[in-house]
């Protein structure tokens, strides 16, 4: 068995191989004789079937996060890959908070159409930070709107004359 | 019944080159109508067009007002006691106006919606036949039928589509027209709608109507990009909630659903332009609350029960 293993993650769907594809090259490689672990969703898992890779971590279904984590850690980690191919805030918010928490010492970051790069951990915890504190802004703002809108829409119906709308 | 045909218009010469003939074929067919073309500010060359190809067309060269201005100014124009409203992309067939006619006879209709086909003859997917709905994950969510065997009897429908809608002139008034709340477009048909059976009226779907709509041809592909239109019609489908839906459980469970979209959007991805299209809303709110307390001084009927009878059941 190889001394190394590197992780490769992603959310990535059909369409989007390429990137995935791209990713794992380039850990092979930098790291040729490193043992190639991916984590991905149910949705992704027959991509990353056609891969070629040591091993697949599932995360979802049945597989919980905090499992997931510890799996990826089992293995040691050497560096990680993070393919930012799905659309969507949140989804690079958990790829990156699973790369932090891999135990990998070294991190790239593949987006489509640029170039691969590397990312320290000290940034990579800082990306994290922020888009968590983004998410709960964002929760809480749409929360407030709906509350506001709420007590201001119902304050202008009462004042209009309440409840007196028929059934008929 | 005299009726006026008012083609709805902007930058659409090409479009006017086959809907203005029809309608004015129509027109002449039922017995001497007007047709009007209700221009919003076209800079091409619509005008000169109709006034060098059809002069027997009545033009509104009015100033940038949006599709329901447009349409509020016109109808108040026609000098008829029945309006017809089509889009620039809306073709008609010769025999489209008398069912129409006929089922505004009964003084409790306030509109009668076309059928509409795809220019192919098949029925299209974009709303308009038959069209129903209920208020569900936070908003009122429309369906339109794509049966044809449910498209042969003239039915109640919640909303008659904008886009070939017939209706009393002094109904329209009465009602006010077209809310400037959903400017510049989408959801202001669904809104005077809604309105109607919530003023003891009925909107009716008549099926002998035909018309040829050219779906998409006018506002989204010339001059709005899709995620504009898609914004705006999320942002309208928010505040036409917000204004109309007065039942207290019902309104509550509808926010509650909204106020969730953030969540959803954050954890599982929802769909695009949500929280951006509340945020929107939000800034009309104050114009929302007016509306909403309008509504609840002249409302005759629940929401619960608009729903069921524009669906063709009892309430």
């Amino acid at each position: 068995m190889s001394e190394q293993t590197t992780l490769l993650l992603t959310f990535a769907r059909r369409g989007e191989e390429s990137e995935i594809a791209r990713a794992r090259d380039h850990l092979r490689q930098q790291f040729p004789t490193a043992q190639l672990v991916a984590l991905g969703t149910p949705v992704t898992e027959s991509v990353l079937r056609h891969l070629d890779l040591e091993h697949i971590i599932i995360y979802g279904g049945a597989q919980g996060a905090r499992q997931a984590v510890r799996e990826a850690r089992s293995h040691q980690l050497t560096a990680a890959a993070i393919v930012y191919c799905e659309p969507g805030f949140f989804a690079h918010l958990k790829l990156e908070a699973f790369a932090l928490l891999s135990g990998a010492h070294k991190f790239y970051r593949i987006s489509p159409e640029q170039p691969i790069k590397t990312i320290g951990r000290l940034r990579l915890a800082c990306s994290v930070l922020a888009k968590s504190f983004a998410a709960g802004t964002r929760l809480l703002a749409g929360f407030f709107i709906c509350l506001i809108a709420c007590f201001y829409l119902r304050l202008a119906q009462l004042l209009a004359g309440g409840r007196r709308v028929s059934r008929a | 019944m005299q009726a006026s045909l008012i083609l709805i218009n902007y930058n659409g010469r090409d479009l006017l080159e086959t809907s203005v003939p029809a309608a004015l074929a129509a027109a002449r067919r039922a017995g001497g109508h007007t047709v009007i073309v209700a221009d919003d500010h076209s800079s091409d060359d619509s005008i000169e067009f109709l006034c060098n190809q059809h002069p027997e067309v009545r033009v509104l060269a009015l100033p940038k007002l949006g599709f329901g201005g447009v349409c509020n100014t016109a109808v108040e124009a026609a000098e008829t006691e029945a309006v017809v409203l089509l889009n620039n992309d809306v073709v008609v067939t010769p025999d489209f106006l008398p069912p129409l006619l006929d089922d505004l006879t009964p003084p409790d209709v306030f509109a009668v919606g076309c059928k509409f086909l795809n220019p192919d003859g098949s029925l299209t997917n974009a709303l308009g036949n038959r069209t129903s709905g209920e208020w569900r994950g936070g908003l009122l969510q429309i369906h339109h039928e794509t049966r044809p065997e449910l498209l042969k009897e003239t039915c109640p429908q919640l909303y008659a589509n904008g886009g070939g809608m017939a209706f009393r002139r002094k109904s329209w008034l009465d009602l006010g027209g077209f809310d400037h709340l959903f400017q510049p477009f989408y959801w202001e048909d669904v809104d005077i709608g809604y309105r109607a059976w919530a003023r003891g009226w009925r909107v009716l779907y008549e099926p002998a109507s035909v018309v040829y709509h050219n779906q998409g041809s006018t506002i989204s592909g010339k001059v709005y990009r899709p995620a504009q239109v898609e914004l705006l019609s999320a942002k309208n489908a928010i505040l036409f909630a917000w204004k109309n839906l007065l039942d207290a459980r019902m309104f509550r469970r509808v926010m509650l659903a909204q106020a969730r979209w953030a969540a959803d959007d954050i954890l599982i991805g929802g769909l695009p332009n949500r929280t951006k299209a509340l945020w929107r809303a939000f800034r009309q709110l104050r114009q929302a609350a007016r509306a909403r307390a309008g509504e609840q001084r002249l409302r005759l009927r629940s929401d619960e029960a608009i729903i069921a009878l524009s669906a063709g059941g009892a309430s």
